[in-house]
């Protein structure tokens, strides 16, 4: 028998007093499609497991001047059906369009995604590389921006705020999978790249499933930065990439085939957003 | 483990009743509703044998705390038809025989009916993605696919 404690909560303040209160023993779960699992293999006996699935105040995606802001709770489902994203962070929208398959993203949230801090996370990915912060915040300690996906044991996350992209920069997110539905990423890249007087101005390259978190690609950048993001120069950079990544082999993929394919996604990620430039 | 009061609307229908914290939703579904269209297939949200609807959303009953849809509105493919009259995509899977061991269907109804009623007229690739996560391991998808377009109207210029 699987034994945990359950807690239902319906808003913020409640949820921090529980964290509080309960501390290493916690455990959040939103859409628990991520939860479901460790309760079946007993990971969670014991625990306190605080639902937080139904605080609506969490669920919003809503525009501002220079970003997208983001509720921990909104569904994959929300952001792949969201003109504002659609329209500022297509990487975000891509990575979602692609994620398990429709019943699991009606289920499963943005903050679960990257709170579970698996390497293979598909939101970290295009977050990492539209340069988002994730706000969280804890009763003992107020409020603090994470650029990296460092929690505590009492934060909540409170939201996800996306730089927009512009008129001259956009970004895309491709993924490898064993299959097209319900598969863990062997290798996933998001990218966003902002375009100046006809030269590369900003590149950010993330990656995923490649090293133990999600990493961004500096030397990719790097050789982006002010060529005219042509093929070649998309070529030269993307086969950078093997300084940036350290793949390891599991029963998915070995890691020179995530090497391989690496390049190859980037490539294609970045030729992507050379289309959505040019239109 | 102490039990947990909830309440839910099952088929229409106000549900009451208490629960330990680790039940599935879909084993209070078939075993304590005895309403057993929904199928236990892999139990980790692989297959989708266990698709219901809560709020109209096609999500997956293995997946689900049962005390985690206290409040909410639930349908599984026994509250589709209107007494003996069968949905449109009920009738649409026997007129395609988008049928053989039957096992999934349940599942692949309710994810086609919540497609429908999200896109009244999805073409072909919009119907294999939104069922992607379903499992057919024998009928193949053929006629899955051709009796969910078979309930696009096609509308009147």
């Amino acid at each position: 028998m699987k034994n945990f404690k359950y807690v239902n909560t319906a808003s913020v303040a409640e949820v921090l007093k529980v964290l509080g209160q309960e501390k290493v023993n916690s455990y959040l779960v939103a859409g628990a499609t991520n939860a479901m699992p460790f309760i079946r293999n007993g990971k969670l006996n014991n625990k306190t497991l605080i639902n937080i699935r139904n605080i609506e105040e969490l669920r919003y995606i809503r525009e501002t001047d220079k970003k997208v802001l983001i509720g921990p709770l909104t569904t994959l489902a929300d952001l792949e059906k969201s003109e504002i994203l659609q329209k500022f962070a297509p990487a975000l929208v891509e990575a979602a369009r692609n994620f398990a398959d429709p019943t699991i993203r009606n289920s499963a949230t943005i903050g679960g995604n990257i709170a579970s801090a698996s390497p293979a996370a598909d939101t970290a990915t295009p977050l990492l590389a539209l340069n988002a912060d994730v706000i969280a915040v804890s009763a003992a300690r107020g409020e603090r921006k994470i650029p990296t996906s460092e929690f505590f044991i009492d934060e909540l996350i409170t939201v996800i705020e996306v730089p927009k992209n512009t008129a001259n920069s956009s970004s895309w997110f491709i993924k490898l999978g064993l299959r097209n539905a319900m598969a863990i990423s062997l290798v996933n890249v998001a990218a966003c790249v902002a375009i100046e007087d006809g030269k590369v101005s900003q590149a950010s390259v993330a990656l995923g499933s490649v090293a133990a978190t999600p990493v961004r690609a500096k030397m990719v950048e790097k050789a982006l930065v002010g060529t005219a993001f042509s093929a070649q120069d998309i070529e030269a950079a993307a086969q950078e990439v093997g300084g940036d990544i350290s793949p390891i082999t599991d029963v998915r993929a070995s890691g020179e085939y995530r090497q391989e394919m690496a390049v190859v996604l980037v490539k294609r990620t970045l030729k992507r957003i050379g289309n959505l430039l040019n239109r | 483990m102490i039990k947990h009061e909830i309440e839910f609307t099952l088929n229409g229908k106000k549900r009451r009743l208490a629960i330990a914290a680790n039940e599935l939703l879909l084993n209070v579904i078939r075993d304590d509703m005895a309403l057993t269209g929904t199928k236990y297939g892999c139990g980790i949200g692989e297959c989708a044998a266990c698709t219901v609807l809560i709020e109209g959303k096609a999500m997956l009953a293995c997946m689900l705390l049962a005390v985690s849809v206290n409040g909410k509105s639930i349908t599984t493919v026994e509250g589709l038809s209107q007494g003996n009259e069968l949905s449109p995509i009920q009738q649409a899977f026997i007129d395609k025989g988008a049928v053989q061991c039957g096992f999934c269907t349940p599942g692949m109804v309710l994810a086609s009916h919540a497609l429908l009623t999200e896109n009244p007229a999805p073409s072909e690739n919009e119907i294999r993605d939104y069922l992607r996560g379903n499992h057919c391991r024998c009928t193949g998808y053929k006629a899955i696919v051709q009796a969910v377009q078979s309930c696009v109207k096609v509308p009147k210029r």
